[in-house]
């Protein structure tokens, strides 16, 4: 495991634009200094980071092609030669990072600020960059709906994917074939699989407002022969868990509560992974909810992203806080970070920035 | 300025018994309500037995979400349209049976309304009519309770259930009051019985002579409406089983979906068929300002089943003919999409559907422009809307009322149906 940095230390490295639209999803992959990002338009761009953190910030080299809307989520593999997207397109897509692109085109990744720049009279010399084209090595085509939940175990052989209607499918990575399928009642929201394969998290939702036929549920699964193990209503009552992480060792599980929420009600609670059992709940939590969860590798920390643009890295061992990133922006209601991605050494921490950018943290050894 | 009539008008019985006017050219004058009305208007109506049901979408559903999309343009957000059974005519994906019912339907895209908030905007989309601090106006339920309802009836005239408007029966009066079924469907509590039919009828006996001797003392219109109220529940006991629907739910349940709009869809399909003239069904949630695509995902999800077996099962009772479908929020939602994954209220270039009695089906009328960012052709405000769903039921539009001496007609100056949708 690598060894833990100085958080105290971190601070933002590049920020990489791409405002198309949304930044959605977002994935280091591995021991390489790749990044790959998604957006809502189901487009995946990838930069290489260079080795020093005062370098310019790149350009994107590789644009993935094939998602047709919003991507939803973005794994990688721990070796960084696997990519796996998930989308609103109802497909599970693994790309092959150490494949050669096919073709080239042009992308300006700044569009809409190079736009805006020229109205207020003052333009940009045009920079389009040239990124090489891929296609995905493989299309997991068993959804039938958004699939908005895909969680890989560290060996990178087991996949899980969860989706709008409720579908729950496990996968064999190396042969891309499905080895167990159930159905729960609500939509997959948050989903999380133990680095053994054998334990998931499952948060449910179905969202409407004053109908009884609403569905909030939170549960611990058997992924071996999906059945409930533990109903964590006591733990989260009627509230939506937007996101979840297995530690490392397969010990805890963090679950952050999402979907709108009052104020700072987005919290994160640190259960006991084999009993559920709440063990800390770390407070501040994410003004308006919580939308990511990452274990650091150091297998001691845990970050999280909100929708208030804020990225804030905890001790698990005693749910403190430890340090906190960036700062809210926006009016009433802040601008999200959809997603955050550590990379296998644990310096870097990328994030999607739904304001058109991936940022990129540097923690300092 | 003569003020309202004055409570002395109001309540003595021969005021009732004046009640009648001779009124030309459709003019009513209500008495408190128009217990007694221009034969000549109420007459033309009734003759029509005509009926309308509104299912309304509380909180403003989203025009480019639903019936209006905007595929590949930066307000189009991720919902992808399917076909319809009209060619042409696109839905959204989460419409699909409502998609083969498009041939039935009216959809019109060019609604440009003037009040953007909630309060406000459901008074409008239930009224016609912008809010006035002296004009108490009347919700569609009340106008179509008293030209297309039966006094005589034991059922109430205007019934509904869920979200539903503000306005009430406005300066027609107490009787034309909306009679409310909770979110389930259930009869309100003081519909059940006390005591055994022969007790109830004496303590019925008693309080109707104490509340006679107490509105001789005591003039005020809420009494009067409270008295109102509870002869109609009396009467409404009578003819109750019209409500109960629990032997027959079970077998429907799984075609309009176990939801609130699934068993308020049905009840509204049993209500008019037991002759209720105007039945009003609300579904909650669609104030999206945030995370509007799954919500109005989860809100489809229910609709769907729900409106299209209400509209199979009245088309197969041969009912639909005469049953004017209204489907519409107080406001539509804006193209552009906020940092909440919301979109707020919008008011110039939203979307209603009719189906239905009086209108033509597969049929879409106006249109916005590509980001749907204002109507592009031929905008509707609400006077006019209101003007074609009167003139569909066979109520004057321009049908003149009085409050006190000023005249208030039924639509505001200037509304004109929409004749390319009435058949």
């Amino acid at each position: 495991m690598p060894d833990t940095p100085k958080f105290d230390k971190g601070a933002l490295a590049w920020t990489l634009p791409w405002d198309d639209d949304w930044v959605t999803a977002v994935a280091v992959l591995g021991p390489t200094r790749r990044v790959a990002a998604g957006n809502n338009l189901g487009q995946v761009l990838v930069w290489d980071l260079p080795e020093k953190a005062d370098a310019p910030a790149p350009a994107p080299v590789r644009r993935l092609d094939g998602h047709t809307n919003v991507i939803s989520r973005l794994l990688a593999t721990a070796d960084g030669r696997w990519l796996i997207s998930a989308g609103y397109d109802h497909t599970v897509r693994l790309w092959d990072m150490s494949a050669s692109t096919k073709g080239t085109a042009l992308v300006v990744p700044d569009a809409n600020a190079r736009a805006a720049a020229k109205k207020r009279g003052k333009p940009l010399p045009d920079a389009p960059v040239t990124v090489g084209l891929q296609q995905a090595e493989r299309v997991l085509e068993g959804h039938k709906e958004w699939v908005q939940a895909l969680s890989l175990t560290p060996d990178g052989k087991v996949l899980v994917s969860g989706d709008d209607a409720g579908r729950v499918i496990v996968w064999d990575v190396p042969s891309g074939k499905e080895t167990r399928r159930w159905q729960v009642k609500g939509w997959v929201y948050a989903l999380a699989v133990s680095p053994d394969a054998r334990r998931l998290l499952i948060s449910e939702r179905f969202p409407l407002v004053y109908d009884p036929a609403k569905i909030i549920a939170t549960k611990l699964w058997d992924a071996t022969t999906g059945q409930v193990v533990r109903d964590l209503e006591d733990v989260f009552k009627k509230d939506y868990q937007s996101a979840a992480v297995f530690s490392l060792d397969g010990k805890l599980v963090a679950v952050g509560r999402g979907g709108e929420v009052n104020g700072p009600s987005g919290t994160i609670a640190l259960l006991d992974a084999a009993t559920g059992k709440k063990l800390h709940e770390l407070k501040p939590g994410h003004e308006y909810g919580v939308t990511d969860l990452a274990f650091h590798p150091d297998g001691k920390h845990l970050a999280s992203a909100g929708r208030d643009t804020v990225v804030r890295v905890w001790s698990a061992a005693d749910g403190k806080l430890v340090k906190e990133l960036g700062k809210a922006r926006g009016g009433q209601f802040k601008d999200w970070i959809h997603a955050i991605s550590f990379s296998a050494d644990g310096r870097l921490l990328a994030a999607a920035d739904m304001a058109g950018a991936v940022q990129v943290w540097n923690f300092p050894a | 300025m003569r003020p309202f009539c004055s409570p002395r008008e109001h309540l003595s019985r021969r005021a009732f018994l004046k009640g009648t006017l001779i009124a030309a050219g459709g003019a009513t004058v209500p008495n408190w309500g128009g217990l007694f009305h221009s034969s000549g208007v109420a007459a033309e109506a009734k003759k029509s037995g005509k009926r309308c049901l509104l299912l309304w979408m509380n909180g403003g559903a989203s025009q480019i979400d639903t019936f209006d999309m905007k595929p590949g343009r930066a307000t189009g957000g991720p919902f992808r349209p399917i076909a319809s059974n009209v060619t042409g005519l696109q839905v959204c994906e989460y419409l699909p049976r409502m998609a083969k019912m498009a041939d039935r339907l009216a959809v019109v895209r060019s609604m440009r309304t003037s009040e953007v908030d909630h309060p406000n905007g459901i008074y409008l989309m239930h009224t016609g009519q912008r809010p006035l601090v002296n004009v108490s106006h009347p919700e569609l339920g009340a106008m179509v309770a008293k030209y297309v309802g039966n006094a005589d009836s034991d059922l109430p005239n205007f019934v509904r259930m869920g979200p539903t408007g503000n306005g009430g029966a406005g300066f027609l009066g107490p009787q034309y009051q909306p009679f409310g079924l909770d979110r389930e469907g259930r009869l309100p509590y003081f519909t059940g019985p006390y005591a055994s039919p022969e007790a109830e009828q004496r303590r019925d006996d008693l309080l109707r002579f104490v509340e006679e001797g107490f509105a001789q003392e005591h003039k005020a219109e809420p009494f009067e409406a409270h008295r109102l109220a509870k002869e109609k529940a009396w009467r409404l006991l009578k003819a109750k089983s019209a409500f109960d629907v629990s032997k027959e739910w079970p077998k429907h349940k799984e075609r309009y979906g176990d939801s609130e709009i699934g068993r308020g869809c049905f009840m509204a399909r049993r209500l008019i068929e037991a002759g209720i003239p105007f039945v009003e069904v609300g579904q909650d949630n669609y104030d999206s300002h945030a995370d509007n695509f799954v919500t109005h995902k989860a809100n489809m999800n229910v609709l769907d089943p729900a409106w299209s077996s209400l509209l199979q099962d009245l088309h197969e009772l041969g009912l639909l003919q005469d049953t004017l479908v209204v489907w519409m929020g107080e406001v539509g939602r804006t193209p552009g999409i906020n940092n909440r994954a919301g979109r707020d209220h919008f008011v110039h270039g939203w979307t209603v559907v009719l189906s239905g009695g009086g209108v033509k089906g597969g049929v879409v009328y106006g249109s916005t422009d590509a980001d749907g960012k204002d109507v592009k052709d031929d905008p509707v405000t609400e006077g006019d809307l209101f003007a074609t769903i009167y003139t569909a039921l066979g109520i004057n539009p321009r049908a003149k009322h009085f409050v006190g001496s000023r005249p208030v007609w039924a639509t505001p100056e200037g509304a004109r149906p929409v004749r390319a949708i009435l058949s």
